[in-house]
């Protein structure tokens, strides 16, 4: 099949790509490049592993031809932080044991950055529905809202950001 | 077991438009021979699953004409490729179309909220489709254009039964207009499903106006209990021009309950179904009544 | 206890790389000009396969095996039983396929998705045969049968009646037990299928070696069973197969054995002479593994005065196509059985039916929680029907301290050291409102609250006095660096619930060095002693455990070579941690003045050309002490729509002394989720015609619970009991499967309190507690 030049911004760098019509972006990003935190669980959408973010807004990769994304921003886990710069939520998820086997984890880590990024201080109800669409079968989900919770405490108790 | 959901295995030509003319334009070209893309959340689950193939893609969800939420006096048009989440999150709905937030709030999860758009959800042609019965107790009108020309169809009149809808192969959905409701009006839509984020068991939506303490015009749609999301007109007619009391909704709520004939499947029984129409159909005429300004 | 780092919260050593999508699972492995795979898998639930024709994916450039193509080895994929109690039925790929889903053929190709065309250019020919997908119609005589012969051992044995195997035990004279009892109560439970849904798919990736041998890069809980097993289906030199540890994205049993896929890559990447990626995709996946189902008949006799007397079980287990180590499980669920309560004089038969379904294997209790949710439910049928209160009832006749316990059936007993039931029972019942319970009668209203109790355990490990049917025993090696760093080699995997991090604070405790300066090795079979197996919660009391016996060597050499130094006798001298330099020191015993460092003493050791200050080990445990869990759950039953909500539950866990607190917290609340799905949501189930899952291979009919299943943050409540395994590293025994157990069985008792309705099978759905309250089901006080 023919490929198509995409222009994508990939955690900040801009990157020209080819690819064909049924490439998923889920596999872009694995395989051509390199980019592994963004993972396979069930390709249809029901499990979240896959979560990136498009232009801020968390998306499943699994289901997103890499052609329609041609012009966009695209954010996965290697984008968030890195070992030596951790993002104050990965910090939060290691704190509060928020990581067991750690395959879900790129996914609700990114679900976590949008919604504080959309709603600062939210909800225990708010942070729950928020993260339905990815599926954790390790932690019984408590410690990965206490994490995100307890990351939107700080934020909001940071006065740099406390506003009038 | 020849699926593979890894991967996209159907072989196809993508056509990106980012306008309505191309996009019609590439319908009527390959007519017959090519699908709409817009969020994907369902087409490509269908292509994955082997139960849908085409030649030719048209996507059509950058077509920002199409992007739009607006409400002029008292209508409310969509551009279907609105997605989800906007929807949700706009406060003209969440303020004045209940039934409509309600929907949307429930449906699947954030990030397929994101991609999702409205049009797909209605051009899916699911029975389940959450969107449907807020929009079929609004009486919304659909906007179906192709090279041909416009035309105007109530939403009634769109769904034909699973994954069937009146929309002709070289058409695409360009509006969705929601008409002045009236005064003293209320709206709602209640959901069971398996898990939270999930297809609807059951749904239904209620919309009415009231007057003084009686129920002036109300209309009632349930989905996944018919091949397609459907009125229940027999209901309507009791509320109608009554007194607003415990017992009217009741007997509302079990003639609908009587009237429908839903089916098992992998999501519930038909007589689960049954059961809890009137259970959620009761809530929905209370909370639609309640919105409405009415006492109970 | 006052400990360094045993029960102190610490960052998980793979905390950091699982942060930041770095930490590589068998699925994200690449080697370069690596080909990938599909598998061609079966559409019919029996057939005989006349002919395989693969030209047409071969012209497609792509390299195909089948049947006549790998090795004609029988084997079982579990191998953790010794071999003369090993059943073995499966071949590497089969010529009579037993169940949709079963591969048949597989192909290998540049690009997956050559692979998959390729796949689907195979032609294959049946001879399409009966089947049988109900266990008791497949115990009929006139049932078509899946095997004539399968091996034990090495032996061949014939099946009859599609009987895969038995299990029959009898404890005493429980007819005599029976006749002394005043009542005697007997019920039918039925326990489904589910669905591990590990959040990673099983995977391997299989590079072929210069020197003829192979790497496996796979989702497994063994490396070492792995290797083995490969070793002998292919015939190579064990020294010639590596296969990595690496982490793995949950397992809760799915990847126990080494699975059936991996032989398929390896078949192909030794044809292709190229390395093969083989990756699940998540409809292949749920065509290879369900959790155990089981219908199971119990009757247990009482005295007036609440005294077991006696008891009968006999259990069904439908295995489906294969057995994935059947025979242990039937013993595994008469031990769980017997272990409960003192039963007297007791019976258990148990058998395991051969049908044409996805093959069943351990999930998370290994016939754990199915007997756990017959006896917990029936605990409380007793209590009702007999007018006594379910916790003092169970307080009579637990088995605890001093009691033999069954620890994986009737060849693997130890007695009992610690226990903390009677604390959890009082403790959960005061956190709860027990004495404030009321019975359903009192309820009224569309919504009704109630509440449950069960209590469960699971054994930690299989270890005992004497070595039974099981192999259990674990291997470290560690070593002290130059600058007083320690390396820690384990082949014990990880599933996520910490047995790494533990095994470093084990080491950190003994050793005295602070927990950052403890590493977990990169590991390969090649790199480590055996470990049979990260299953029977046996990775912190048995894996530890070898750990903690390999310190201490470490500890007497490391005093040896200080003695040198400091001229003093190793006797005297001890070690200590001082946090003010975050190092270690050798010091004279209450004489610190006199000391040196470790990292001094390792560097020395090296310029003194003395050697490396290293130990490698084996270690047997020789307990199997139980782990106990205490369930209290309360639920809200919505009696319109039968939709249960559970505002409340409470935890409480008896695992002696808590290694990772956070991670024992993690473990409960983890198995709470997995428990209400057990309990309410989950059901793998197949059409009964054609033998096709219901779900079609796609989770969006195979629910599990999601975020806002789960009750809220500060409604779970978590308590460990204040015990102290006496054979455990630093006291510690295991909770990984315990943590399960009884969650299923509080959750139906506590639907019969608010509603008085007892339901015998699970999930409890909403459809079936709404039919059971229009009067489909009997009701009960």
């Amino acid at each position: 099949m023919e490929k198509r030049l995409i222009k994508v911004t990939i955690n900040g760098k801009l990157r020209e790509l080819f690819v064909k019509s049924n490439d998923l972006l889920l596999n872009v990003l694995r395989n051509d490049l390199n980019l592994m935190g963004t993972k396979y669980g069930c390709g249809i959408g029901e499990c979240g592993a896959c979560t990136v973010l498009l232009d801020g807004q968390t998306v499943l990769a699994c289901l997103i031809l890499a052609v329609t994304v041609d012009g966009q921003e695209i954010t996965t886990i290697e984008g968030m932080g890195d070992p030596v710069q951790l993002h104050p939520l990965q910090e939060s998820f290691i704190e509060h044991g928020a990581v067991q086997c750690g395959f879900c984890t790129p996914g609700m880590l990114l679900a976590g950055e949008a919604l504080l990024k959309e709603n600062p201080n939210p909800s225990e109800e708010e942070i729950r529905e928020y993260l339905r669409g990815n599926l954790c079968r390790c932690t019984g989900y408590a410690a990965i809202v206490k994490a995100i919770k307890s990351e939107a405490k700080s934020q909001s108790a940071d006065p740099g950001t406390l506003s009038e | 077991m020849k699926t593979n959901t890894k991967i996209l295995t159907s072989e196809f030509e993508y056509l990106e438009c980012p306008t309505l003319a191309e996009a019609l334009n590439c319908l009527s070209k390959y007519n017959g021979k090519a699908k709409i893309l817009a969020g994907g959340t369902d087409l490509l689950i269908k292509m994955k699953s082997g139960l849908l193939q085409c030649q030719y893609l048209i996507f059509v969800k950058k077509i920002e004409a199409l992007n739009y939420l607006i409400s002029d006096k008292k209508t409310l048009r969509i551009g279907p490729m609105i997605n989800l989440r906007s929807i949700e999150k706009n406060e003209q709905v969440k303020a004045y179309y209940s039934a409509l937030f309600e929907a949307v709030r429930s449906m699947a999860a954030t990030s397929v909220k994101n991609m999702a758009t409205i049009g797909g959800n209605l051009c899916n042609g699911s029975p389940a489709a959450d969107t449907a019965p807020p929009l079929l107790v609004y009486g919304a009108t659909l906007k179906l254009s192709s090279m041909r020309g416009d035309r105007i169809v109530p939403v009634e009149e769109f769904f034909l039964g699973p994954s069937q809808t009146v929309l002709e192969s070289d058409e695409l959905l360009t509006e969705i207009c929601l008409p002045d409701l009236g005064d003293q009006v209320g709206s709602s839509f209640l959901k069971l499903g398996r898990v939270s984020a999930d297809i609807a068991k059951i749904n239904v939506a209620v919309c009415l106006n009231r007057n003084g303490k009686t129920v002036g015009n109300c209309r009632i749609a349930f989905g996944s209990v018919a091949p397609t999301p459907i009125r229940i007109p027999e209901a309507e007619e009791i509320l109608k021009g009554q007194e607003m009391s415990d017992e009217l909704i009741v007997k509302a709520a079990k003639a609908a309950a009587g009237l429908i004939k839903p089916i098992t499947d992998k999501r519930s029984t038909n007589s689960y179904r049954q059961q809890v129409s009137k259970v959620i159909l009761e809530e929905g005429i209370r909370s639609a009544w309640q919105r409405a300004g009415g006492e109970l | 206890m006052d400990f360094q780092v045993i029960g102190k919260v610490l960052p998980r050593k793979d905390g950091i790389a699982k942060v930041c999508g770095k930490e590589p699972f068998a699925s994200d492995i690449v080697v370069p000009h690596m080909l990938y795979a599909v598998t061609l898998r079966s559409e019919h639930a029996h057939a005989e396969i006349i002919k395989i024709d693969t030209s047409e994916a071969e012209s497609m450039g792509a390299v195909c095996i089948t049947p006549t193509e790998v090795p004609d080895f029988t084997y079982n994929e579990r191998t953790v039983s010794i071999p003369e109690k090993t059943f073995c039925d499966r071949k590497v790929l089969p010529r009579r396929v037993r169940h949709v889903g079963e591969a048949i053929a597989a192909v290998a190709a540049e690009t997956e998705e050559l692979a998959f065309r390729a796949m689907q250019a195979i032609k294959v020919e049946y001879n399409v045969l009966p089947s049988v997908l109900d266990p008791e119609e497949a115990m009929q005589p006139e049932a078509a049968s899946l095997y004539d012969e399968i091996l034990l051992g090495k032996q061949q044995l014939k099946v009859k009646n599609n009987v895969a195997c038995e299990r029959n035990i009898v404890i005493g004279d429980p007819e005599a037990g029976f006749a002394a009892a005043d009542y005697i109560v007997e019920r039918d439970y039925d326990l489904p299928r589910i669905y591990h849904h590990q959040m990673e798919t099983k995977t391997v990736v299989c590079q072929p070696e210069a020197n003829g041998g192979i790497t496996i890069w796979t989702t497994t809980q063994t490396i070492h069973n792995v290797r083995q097993l490969l070793g002998q289906i292919f015939e190579l030199p064990l020294s010639k197969i590596n296969v990595k540890k690496l982490s793995i994205g949950g397992s809760f049993g799915s990847s126990i054995q080494m699975n059936s896929m991996i032989p398929i890559c390896v078949a192909l990447a030794l044809k292709a002479r190229c390395p093969v990626k083989l990756v699940s995709s998540r409809e292949d996946d749920i065509h290879d593994h369900v959790k155990f189902p089981a219908r199971i008949k119990l009757k247990v006799g009482v005295t007036k005065d609440a005294k077991i007397v006696a008891a009968d079980m006999r259990v069904l287990v439908d295995i489906g196509a294969h057995q994935i180590n059947s025979y242990p499980l039937l013993g595994c669920m008469s031990g769980w059985y017997a272990s409960l309560y003192k039963w007297q004089d007791f019976r258990f038969d148990g058998t395991a039916v051969y049908t044409n379904k996805v093959p069943g294997c351990a999930m998370q209790g290994y016939g754990n929680p199915e007997v756990n949710f017959a006896v917990e439910s029936h605990m409380d049928v007793i209590a009702n029907e007999c007018g006594f209160d379910p916790i003092e009832f169970r307080l009579k006749n637990y088995v605890g301290i001093g009691d033999e316990f069954w620890g994986q059936g009737p060849t693997v007993k130890s007695i009992i050291k610690s226990c903390g039931v009677e604390e959890m029972l009082t403790v959960g019942a005061e956190k709860i409102g027990w004495s404030e319970r009321r019975s359903s009668q009192a309820k009224t209203g569309r919504y009704r609250k109630g509440v449950g109790i069960a209590r469960g355990f699971h054994t930690s490990g299989t270890g005992g006095p004497k070595p039974g049917e099981v192999i259990d025993y674990s291997s470290a090696t560690i070593k002290i660096n130059e600058d007083g760093t320690v390396d820690v080699l384990s082949p014990v995997m990880d599933l996520g619930g910490g047995t790494g991090e533990a095994t470093v604070k084990v080491v950190a405790e003994l050793l005295k060095v602070p927990y950052d300066k403890v590493e977990l090795a990169i590991v390969d079979t090649r790199t480590t002693g055996y470990d049979v197996n990260t299953h029977a919660t046996r990775g912190v009391y048995c894996g530890c455990g070898a750990a903690l016996h390999v310190a201490k060597q470490v500890k007497i050499k490391l005093l040896e070579f200080a003695s040198r130094i400091l001229e003093e006798n190793p006797d005297d001298l001890d070690l200590s941690y001082e946090p003010e330099d975050n190092k270690t020191i050798i010091h004279v015993k209450r004489f610190k003045q006199k000391q040196i460092s470790i990292g001094e003493v390792a560097k020395l050791a090296q310029i003194y050309s003395w050697g490396t200050i290293a130990v490698s080990d084996s270690y047997r445990q020789r307990n199997c002490p139980p782990c106990f869990v205490a369930h209290f759950i309360e639920v809200e039953v919505d009696t319109w729509t039968g939709i249960v909500k559970v505002p409340r539950a409470i935890l409480l866990a008896d695992s002696g002394t808590p290694i990772n607190p956070d991670m024992l917290e993690g473990q409960l609340i983890g198995s709470l989720s997995r428990g209400l799905g057990y309990a309410a949501y989950e059901s793998t189930e197949n059409d009964l015609e054609t033998g096709k899952l219901l779900c079609g291979g796609f989770i969006t009919d195979n629910k599990i619970p999601t975020s806002c299943e789960m009750p809220l943050m500060d409604n779970i409540q978590v308590y460990f009991a204040h015990t102290y395994e006496p054979t455990g590293p630093f006291g510690a025994k295991g909770i990984g499967e315990a943590a399960l157990n009884s969650v299923a069985a509080a959750y139906a008792n506590a639907i019969y309190n608010a509603i008085g309705i007892r339901f015998y099978q699970t999930p409890i759905t909403p459809e079936r507690i709404l039919q059971a309250l229009e009067g489909g089901a009997s009701v009960e006080n």
